[in-house]
């Protein structure tokens, strides 16, 4: 009699394990089961193609993969309208709303459209594809001209000076004090000429680049002021020279003021002609 | 059975070579873009004509992509034009690009309003719901408007000159040309 019951117990139990598991299994078979292919625009099927299924109506999504040749399968959709967002690489991402009506299966083919390159526009890699030197030499030519730019208008503080001192020094009533001071004036305008065109000079030049606007009046006045901050100290320490001997200036070193004028005229304009730009 | 197997059959082997298709395909024939910068001393324009596109239209959908190479943009001043490319760092990103998608027949329509992505300076931007005006003429579709881009978008250091900085707003106007292929 034991026996017997122990026997109906043990069926009883092992119903109902099979029961926990069939159910579940049953759940998961239950509803639609929506199928089809993604291709891309040559017809091929695209392979491990990530899919998104989303109900609309309760935002819950599934997941799930193409197979190698493109087909998906999703089981068990409730009836209602789902968004099918389709990922995969090279593609772009495919968007597309479905109603599954309640049948047992449905199809939906989707195609991915390739992303667009640079090269389907026909731009070179060359083109595309930049470098961190050409940013540094960029880097550093806006860093060299942004001293050029400083030293530059600091240096029109004793250039000026040193024109308005000229007058006094190459008076007829000079005194040694007024062409001293009109020397220390005119040495540190020089100085600080050439630290500027320095910078200038030797700031990179970015190859494929054609000068255009106005830095181009600003480098041709630089063939005027350039050989003037030259010429100008000669013609004054052979001034200062004749002016200390108690001589009048006289022969070569009298174009002093005259080309000291000039130069300093043509570097105010060539300042100007690039002050209106950043 | 066996007939509705082999009219499935023959119903799949004629969808898929419809989905191959390419429905339509645009082409971008002529271009003007131009960024406006402000400064409390002066306005600047900077002018490109090089810009490239296409776009490729599937299932009612069309891709965009238009490209246009930064040191394209010409101010008037090649100094200035260099200085641009140094702060937009063109020479480590020496494109700008476009991407959006529109619906196949917004060609129809007299405005548009387009969500765009725009990849500057290293930087990734999106702008939703721009608006331009389209004209079409046959294949032929011209699309004008401006995209209110600031430097902040692309986290670029606003330039200066005589220690003030240019306004963060630099919008881009736009002037194109499309033709569409079928």
């Amino acid at each position: 009699m034991n026996r017997k019951r122990t026997k109906v117990i043990s069926m009883a139990g092992i119903l109902a394990f099979f029961f926990l598991f069939v159910l579940p299994v049953r759940a998961q078979v239950a509803g639609t089961t929506l199928s089809g292919t993604i291709i891309d625009t040559s017809g091929k099927g695209v392979a491990n193609a990530k899919m998104s299924i989303k109900n609309v109506a309760t935002g819950q999504s599934v997941q799930t993969l193409t197979n190698e040749s493109g087909i998906y399968g999703v089981p068990g959709l409730a009836p209602g309208d789902y968004e099918i967002s389709v990922f995969a690489e090279g593609f772009s991402t495919n968007v597309s709303n479905v109603t599954v009506a309640g049948g047992p299966a449905q199809t939906m083919n989707l195609t991915l459209a390739g992303v667009l390159s640079l090269q389907d526009l026909g731009f070179s890699a060359g083109q595309t594809q930049g470098s961190a030197q050409d940013q540094a030499r960029l880097d550093k030519r806006s860093h060299m001209l942004k001293i050029h730019q400083r030293l530059g208008l600091i240096a029109t503080v004793p250039i000026v000076a040193s024109v308005i001192t000229g007058t006094q020094a190459g008076g007829r009533s000079t005194s040694s004090t007024d062409r001293y001071l009109h020397l220390a004036l005119g040495s540190a305008a020089g100085d600080l000429y050439f630290m500027s065109a320095y910078y200038a000079i030797r700031a990179p030049r970015i190859p494929g680049t054609q000068t255009r606007g106005p830095i181009r009046l600003h480098k041709a006045l630089a063939w005027i002021h350039g050989p003037g901050m030259i010429l100008t100290p000669i013609l004054g320490a052979i001034a200062f020279d004749q002016k200390s001997k108690g001589e009048k200036v006289h022969g070569i070193a009298s174009a002093h003021g005259a080309v000291a004028i000039v130069t300093a005229a043509a570097y105010g304009a060539s300042i100007l002609s690039v002050s209106f730009k950043f | 059975m066996e007939k509705k197997i082999a009219l499935l059959a023959f119903l799949s082997l004629l969808a898929i070579p419809a989905y191959a298709q390419t429905d339509s395909q645009w082409t971008l024939e002529q271009s003007t873009l131009s960024y406006h910068v402000s400064h409390p001393l002066h306005q600047v324009d900077g002018v490109s004509h090089a810009a490239r596109g296409k776009g490729i239209c599937h299932a009612g959908q069309c891709d965009f992509l238009i490209a246009v190479p930064v040191k394209s943009f010409d101010s008037g001043d090649s100094n200035r034009d260099l200085h641009m490319l140094q702060v937009a760092r063109g020479g480590e990103f020496p494109m700008l690009t476009v991407r959006t998608r529109l619906p196949e027949d917004a060609a129809d329509s007299t405005t548009i309003f387009a969500d765009l992505e725009i990849d500057f300076s290293g930087q990734t931007a999106k702008f939703r719901h721009i608006p331009f005006q389209l004209l079409t003429q046959g294949p032929v579709s011209k699309i004008s408007g401006t995209i209110p881009t600031t430097l902040t978008d692309f986290k670029i250091d606003p330039p200066s000159l005589l220690a003030m900085p240019v306004k963060n707003e630099i919008p881009v106007r736009v002037e194109m040309t499309w033709r569409r292929e079928k």
